[in-house]
């Protein structure tokens, strides 16, 4: 009779208390699984947004760009700059000029950031501008094409082909105007995007803005974006004094604060399931030793060892926990498959397609991301938790002596 | 030669809030390799306490215990657990069997603590079963067997891996006058074919009829020490 066997049989001879049990552990481990997908989806999809709306892993600035935005605070010849960046391979890297800037149709005006850009490489930096709902990108030397969102074209009652005045202050104190047609309309989950976005290329807003040559932000798309920090600082050192590069980390402070809140909050979540695990399987394996005192000081009167007893005791847990753990990892990847090919909340009616939040944009409707390593994790520290609080009762029957457990009822 | 020495044993339980209790006051008697004791008195005599000091299941407050000439007090618990495992079987008054365990499993999980291989370990206990009329048993569990056969495990268990002594405390104390005879005419015969050494304790005098010896306990003390005729 190995001790696994007998551990086997002895977890079923109260069949209601075991498997309510590890009914507790199982339904504990998968909500873990869930909510952990459910948060990783949404991170994941609101750094997936950052890419989609034109962000950059990194980005570079002039020297006092960021503080405070001024025309004049500008790269004067963005091309050579971008060629003495040593940027990893697979990387991608652009330049835009930047304006804050009025657009008025016939009917409205709005406030809007201009985007001057290179139409060709733009592509590569911000998928937003190829989603287009209407009209085409405007052609490489289209001096008066412009690209609006949605949610802008509904407010300025424009279309493609309409006419688009646009105002800005000039690097020389005057206000630049110039006008612009209105060749496609961009689709972008980002309302703040698709509000308050417009572009065009690069030569027409530094026309706009009185600097010819100009530009006002370096983009850097990295094929690993864990690797921004490092990226970016080693671009600062390469740059100097005159320039500021930043990670989107520091760019978006509040995602990182998101993420780690979203962390935190995880964490607690899932310590608190565990411990609910844990003082599960022990009441079952607290009872299940105190019942079966006698039983231990049989053991012990025939001869088995203290240390034989405490595995005699572990094996018990160990059945319970891999059972638990099984089962709980296999309906929650069952769970976060289904979630991660459907979806499973959607607020969309209420909230639009997607959420501004803290600089970061997510979907409104939620699915969860399917990930085995993080399911496997969870399901670890169930089966630890599991394990480790057997050591209590095995620790208990350790402890009996042989006669009084005789004695006991 | 001696297999059990007991020498000037005290045993003393105290409780909080309970005045002391003696439960054995001096105790010496030694049992030598082949008997088939009683030990006798009426309950609350000392009799479980002096079989549980013997079997190193409870320490003793004074005096000497040895079996096999080791002295039990300069012995560790896995030590002791390896002396009962080797040399002393037990047979209680519950039966107490491992009730996840079948028949032939319960008299087997000794001989596994010891390391005997599994056909071995089969081999000796179909022999024994076959032997004590437990054979059509074997598979069973003890909840299905009545208290007759599952003390009759029980002795298989005690006797499989051949102790120096098997001590049964009121082995007959849950069964019938008729099962209880045939129980111990059973260990009689297995103390006369294998010379195993059995201490009992009993206040059946159909069972004192059966011994060779019988020691009486009164107080925790030994009032009587009558050896007779083997039967």
């Amino acid at each position: 009779m190995k001790i696994l066997r007998i551990a086997w049989r002895s977890i079923w001879r109260n069949r209601r208390r075991t498997l309510i049990s590890m009914s507790a552990a199982t339904f504990g481990l998968v909500l873990v699984i869930f909510y952990s997908s459910l948060m990783s989806a949404m991170i994941g999809d609101a750094k997936n947004q950052l890419d989609t709306t034109g962000m950059g892993h990194v980005e570079v600035y002039a020297a006092g760009y960021r503080q405070k935005p001024q025309a004049s605070k500008a790269f004067r010849d963005p091309a050579a700059v971008l060629a003495k960046l040593q940027l990893p391979p697979g990387a991608e890297a652009g330049y835009r000029v930047l304006a804050r800037a009025l657009i008025s149709s016939a009917h409205a005006s709005e406030g809007v950031e201009v985007h001057g850009v290179d139409w060709a490489n733009e592509e590569h930096l911000a998928s937003y501008v190829s989603d287009l709902r209407a009209g085409a990108a405007p052609a490489a030397d289209d001096a008066q094409g412009i690209l609006v969102g949605e949610k802008l074209a509904q407010r300025l009652k424009v279309g493609v082909g309409s006419k688009v005045r646009v105002m800005a202050s000039r690097t020389d104190g005057e206000v630049g105007a110039n006008l612009f047609r209105v060749r496609g309309i961009f689709h972008s989950i980002s309302p703040a995007l698709s509000q308050s976005r417009v572009v065009v290329s690069a030569a027409s807003a530094q026309e706009l803005l009185g600097a010819p040559g100009a530009a006002h932000e370096i983009v850097i798309q990295l094929d690993d974006p864990s690797r921004a920090d490092a990226v970016a600082r080693r671009i600062g050192r390469q740059l100097g004094p005159e320039y500021e590069s930043f990670s989107y980390g520091q760019l978006l402070p509040s995602m990182k604060a998101i993420e780690a809140l979203m962390d935190n909050a995880l964490f607690v979540a899932a310590l608190f399931v565990y411990m609910l695990v844990g003082l599960g399987v022990l009441n079952t394996a607290l009872m299940s030793v105190m019942e079966r005192t006698r039983e231990f000081g049989v053991m012990m009167a025939v001869g088995t060892r203290p240390r034989r007893l405490v595995w005699q005791v572990l094996a018990e847990s160990f059945w319970i926990a891999t059972i638990s753990a099984a089962a709980g990892l296999a309906l929650g990847l069952a769970v976060t498959w289904y979630g991660s090919t459907h979806t499973i909340m959607d607020f969309t009616a209420k909230m639009g397609e997607g959420m501004d939040m803290g600089g970061m944009t997510v979907r409104s409707a939620f699915r969860t991301a399917f990930s085995i390593l993080m399911s496997v994790k969870a399901a670890a520290y169930v089966y630890a938790m599991a394990l480790l609080v057997g050591l209590y009762p095995a620790w208990r029957v350790t402890r009996m002596r042989p006669a009084d457990a005789l004695r006991r009822a | 030669m001696a297999v059990v020495e007991v020498e000037s044993v005290t045993k003393r339980y105290e409780e909080k809030g309970q005045p002391p209790a003696d439960a054995l006051r001096g105790v010496s008697v030694q049992v030598e390799k082949g008997e088939f004791m009683a030990l006798a008195g009426p309950s609350g005599s000392g009799k479980t306490t002096l079989l549980n000091l013997i079997g190193g299941l409870d320490a003793p407050t004074g005096g000497t215990i040895k079996i096999d000439g080791r002295d039990l007090s300069r012995m560790g618990r896995a030590a002791l657990a390896d002396l009962r495992r080797d040399r002393i079987g037990y047979v209680f008054q519950a039966y107490n069997l491992i009730p996840v365990l079948t028949a032939r499993e319960n008299a087997e999980y000794v001989l596994e603590l010891q390391g005997v291989p599994a056909s071995e370990r089969r081999r000796r206990v179909d022999e024994l079963f076959a032997r004590i009329g437990l054979g059509a048993l074997a598979s069973s569990r003890p909840l299905k067997m009545s208290g007759g056969q599952q003390q009759r495990v029980a002795v298989a268990r005690a006797i499989v891996s051949q102790p120096a002594v098997v001590l049964a405390d009121e082995p007959t104390a849950n069964l019938d006058q008729h099962t209880g005879a045939a129980l111990v005419d059973l260990m009689r015969e297995l103390n006369r074919e294998r010379g195993i050494t059995f201490v009992f304790s009993t206040h059946d005098p159909m069972v004192l009829e059966r011994a060779d010896r019988v020691v009486r306990l009164v107080d925790g003390q030994i009032a009587g020490d009558e050896r007779k005729k083997a039967a």
